[in-house]
């Protein structure tokens, strides 16, 4: 039957198993990694963006390529920031590759040391691995290119251990090791902290008041209660430190532009493509463990609040097809976030089942179990690959080489531009080009009223938005006031506005891909003066460039120069019946 | 109790699935009038053309793409790049088996909302149930032919030298003139009317650009004419032109500065589009329209035609602009009927009117 408490075999006394996890991880995601595919996925170049700003005015987070002049405040740095600073050496897409690559390494550590506070070290290992084939890591790695929620998500799980150990012993090194890493993975993603942590750390809190009444007593209910308020207080002062210049530009900007629409929020049964896309292909083989995390969720009251805690997530994780987000959350927040990430936690909660049924299914059927389960795990992985191959985010790749080219020479970057039909390689365009957008592929950023009036998001798609093309044409309309003289067209369906509202076809590039609109009298761009407070003082930007690399040095110093000393246990057998040489052999009496 | 957890929560799962699922599926209600046009236009809107077929009567004697194409639109005409947005059905008559229901739709266009009314009729079928009697259209069916063209064309010849700037044409711009203006206020917000002369014997390219000035010398509001003007203007040719200014009262306005410019660009007369039968009239809810048919003589197909009506009082004054895209192509040959609103209370003083066609071709973008 399951155990929740075991040892696990000598054997790995050899390679430590965090190795063998690393190993793992890399045969499976560096061919991947290396073929560059994160770089292609939705939010690649967004983030490669943010990057090669950092990368050349890192105490400066106002960026002018996108809406005139937005705030890089308003998203937090610290992935972009080490992007930047490995582009400097192995250039952009590599560096993205690299921080994506260091992530993916991290998970299946984060899931081994989460998963031992639930269940016995083999089942935890077993989770571990499994962790490496989410199809869930897969679509937010290659689909959704939600480097940030998966980097806090690795964070957190490395960090609730220490907060465990805190919170049920009082450890002090515990202490700081938890809030360091809670705080490098706030400064990854903070929105990903904010709603993730509740999920993950309130069944922690739960299990360490049930444990405090096992082994021996290591602290009463009343410590356990106070170490955790100390912990949550020290970890939102923490997050308002070093993140402080985003809560300022909040203050001066507060978030007030018309929620857009996205397919997370779909009811999945009614809209089946949906629904396969955000809960089917990321859960993939964990669907059929779902019986056994209620049942045994239910059942044992260590894994009790773990199974509350998955019950809650995976719900939200369903978007619209239930009403408890909205409930929740609210309809304001509700219409703001994106579900997929909340499937992804779902997957990670549900591992340490996972594990569980592993470890039987192995222990009942050896070979036969190791073989369907390394199986369902390498179908849920490829699975994922095969339904992003078979619904590729950009159906039919284009040449922005001539767009780039254009815009990088004859001063023509004294004008700004937008591009239609783009989509996601809008991004792509801005890093590679030195002109200034009105448009921007990050929705949160936008200043400009004619794009925060309706509910669409970029320009570039804005026929597929419902007040799309309304923001299209109040930003034609007032193209002399932004110096918008160029626009470049992939989507036909935009040619009739620009014929009507006064642009004329200039160039056709990549065989009639794309065609070059422009408007004759439109004066040279000027600087757009935004609003009070938008732009972030010099303090900010030192602040900005600095406080968030700390918490890297801080949690990295402590990591390296308090090393966790593992509990190794490994069951003996009795009477001892070893071959083991005699400096190895275990001695063993028999009380009398 | 631990079995009775599980239980709870599968069972709590269920319901909050069943509580997502269910209200989303509004149930269709064919049995009033006003239920299958709403149904029939719900299905148009999940682009489920076959399902809304169902809703038509076979007594229409209507095939399955001509009820698509008179919905969604044929040879590239503004239809064809609509999204119908919403849809709400009025009953206007009933008489036993038989019913008029006006529907207002909203469409979403490739430039800009497009309101649309449709007065439907339907019948009841046995079983109670409401169906639509698609109106037969006779599409006319011309004769092969031949259209010859003689019309002028004007192209630019660019310099060569690697010295011009890109763009940069070193040619004189057409002498263009602000013939008429008029500073109206309407619907909350400032509007400037008047026209403009290309008095050039070159085609031009050309656009305005208002500027409203306050009593203390403050910008009030910088726009430009955007699409209510026609930006290629031939020699001698005469545009109208519009400029609207959102949130500003005439009384603050203390000056007008208008910045026409001009551009020197290739151009042709083709296509040639006729306005026939232009006339104005009031609609059955008593507002003003005017109304007309579009012919294109040319032998090239217009895909989207754009209005642009000028309204003039007894001393020749321009009163009024209104304009609006039409979301038919025009066929050669075909008369396609076109109307746009006037304001009520413009029109008792409209002494006479002027209609210019701006066009679309997808094989043309800029002509």
């Amino acid at each position: 039957m399951f155990y929740s408490s075991s040892t696990f075999p000598a054997s790995t006394k050899r390679i430590p198993i965090f190795g063998w996890l690393l190993l793992l991880a890399l045969a499976v995601h560096a061919p991947l990694l290396l073929f560059q595919l994160p770089a292609g996925s939705f939010d690649g170049n967004t983030h490669m963006f943010f990057a090669d700003h950092y990368a050349h005015h890192w105490f400066n987070p106002w960026n002018e390529k996108w809406f005139a002049g937005f705030s890089q405040t308003s998203y937090p740095p610290l992935i972009h920031q080490l992007i930047a600073l490995f582009s400097h050496i192995v250039g952009l897409t590599m560096a993205y590759t690299i921080v994506q690559a260091l992530v993916i390494l991290l998970l299946p550590i984060g899931v081994y040391r989460y998963a031992r506070l639930w269940v016995n070290e083999r089942a935890s290992l077993y989770a571990a691995i499994g962790s490496i084939f989410l199809g869930s890591l897969v679509m937010m790695v290659y689909q959704a290119g939600q480097i940030n929620t998966t980097f806090a998500s690795v964070m957190l799980l490395n960090s609730l251990p220490f907060f465990y150990l805190w919170i049920r012993e009082g450890r002090m090194l515990a202490f700081w090791k938890g809030l360091a890493i809670f705080l490098v993975g706030c400064a990854g993603h903070h929105v990903s902290m904010i709603f993730g942590t509740p999920f993950f750390a309130i069944p922690v809190i739960c299990l360490a008041f049930i444990d405090h009444r096992d082994d021996r007593a290591d602290a009463t209910m009343r410590q356990v209660a106070t170490r955790t308020i100390i912990f949550s207080v020290l970890a939102i002062i923490g997050v308002l430190v070093v993140l402080a210049p985003y809560w300022v530009q909040l203050y001066h900007n507060p978030i007030k532009q018309a929620p857009i629409y996205h397919e997370s929020r779909a009811n999945y049964i009614l809209e089946p493509v949906q629904g396969m896309n955000y809960f089917i292909i990321p859960t993939a083989a964990l669907i059929l463990a779902i019986p056994f995390i209620f049942w045994r969720g239910a059942t044992d009251k260590r894994l009790r609040p773990l199974f509350i805690g998955w019950w809650f997530v995976a719900m939200i994780g369903l978007g619209g097809t239930t009403p408890l987000p909205k409930l929740v959350f609210g309809t304001r927040i509700w219409e703001v976030l994106t579900y997929e990430r909340f499937t992804y936690w779902a997957t990670l909660m549900a591992l340490p089942f996972a594990g569980l049924i592993a470890e039987w299914l192995i222990d009942r059927f050896r070979g036969k179990a190791v073989a369907g389960l390394a199986l369902a795990a390498v179908l849920s992985g490829s699975g994922a690959l095969a339904w992003l191959h078979a619904h590729p985010i950009q159906s039919s790749p284009f040449s922005i080489d001539d767009v780039v080219s254009f815009l990088n020479r004859d001063d023509h970057a004294r004008y700004r531009y937008i591009t239609l039909g783009f989509g996601m390689q809008l991004a792509r365009v801005s890093v590679l080009a030195n002109a200034s957008s009105v448009d921007g592929d990050y929705n949160a950023g936008r200043l400009l009223p004619e794009l925060m009036a309706g509910g669409s998001a970029q320009l570039t798609n804005a026929k597929y938005f419902h007040h799309g093309m309304e923001a299209l044409r109040s930003m034609l309309q007032h193209a002399d006031h932004y110096g918008l003289k160029y626009i470049f067209v992939r989507d036909p369906y935009y040619e009739p506005l620009l014929a009507f509202a006064g642009w004329r076809q200039a160039e056709v590039y990549d065989n009639g891909n794309v065609t070059l609109w422009s408007k004759d009298d439109v004066p040279p761009a000027h600087r757009i003066t935004p609003p009070p407070g938008a732009v972030p003082t010099p303090l900010e930007g030192l602040l900005w460039g600095t406080l968030p690399m700390c918490t890297v040095v801080f949690a990295l110093t402590l990591l390296i120069a308090f090393p966790e000393r593992r509990r190794l246990a490994e069951t003996i057998d009795f009477p001892a019946t070893t071959d083991a040489p005699e400096e190895d052999a275990v001695v063993l009496r028999e009380a009398k | 109790m631990n079995r009775i957890l599980a239980i709870v929560m599968i069972a709590l799962t269920a319901v909050l699935i069943a509580a997502g699922t269910a209200p989303s599926k509004s149930k269709e209600r064919t049995s009033s009038p006003e239920g299958a046009v709403q149904a029939f236009y719900d299905r148009v809107k999940a682009d489920d053309y076959r399902g809304a077929y169902e809703l038509i009567a076979p007594s229409s004697n209507v095939d399955f793409s001509t009820m698509y194409h008179d919905i969604a639109g044929r040879d590239g005409s503004l239809k064809t790049l609509s999204q119908l947005r919403d849809a709400e059905p009025r009953l206007l008559a009933h008489n036993g088996n038989e019913a008029l229901v006006r529907a207002s739709l909203m469409w979403a266009t490739a430039v800009g909302d497009l309101h649309e009314s449709r007065d439907l009729k339907l019948v009841s079928s046995d079983n109670g149930s409401w169906q639509i009697l698609w109106p037969k259209h006779h599409e006319p069916n011309l004769p092969p032919q031949v259209i010859s063209e003689n019309y002028l064309r004007w192209d630019v010849i660019h310099s060569d030298s690697e010295d011009n700037e890109w763009g940069a044409q070193n040619a004189e711009s057409p002498h263009v003139r602000i013939t008429s203006m008029n500073a109206v206020e309407r619907e909350g917000k400032v509007i400037i009317l008047g026209e403009l002369v290309n008095e050039d014997t070159v085609p031009g390219y050309v656009d305005i650009q208002g500027i409203l000035l306050g009593k203390d010398g403050e910008q009030l509001g910088e726009e430009t004419s955007f699409d209510k003007i026609s930006h290629v203007l031939l020699p001698k040719e005469i545009t109208p032109f519009r400029i609207d200014f959102d949130g500003v009262h005439i009384n603050q306005v203390k000056k007008v500065t208008l910045n026409p410019t001009s551009v020197l660009v290739p151009a042709s007369a083709d296509p040639v589009i006729g306005v026939l039968h232009q006339q104005l009239e009031k609609t059955d809810t008593g507002h003003t329209v005017l109304k007309g048919e579009l012919m294109n003589q040319s032998g090239q197909l217009v895909n989207i035609p754009q209005v642009l009506a000028t309204y003039y009082d007894n001393s020749g004054h321009v009163i009024w602009i209104s304009d609006g895209y039409v979301d038919q192509a025009l066929r050669p040959q075909v008369p396609v009927p076109f109307a746009v609103s006037v304001n009520d209370d413009i029109a008792p003083n409209v002494h006479s009117y002027r209609v210019v066609v701006n066009h679309f071709s997808m094989d043309r973008p800029s002509a």
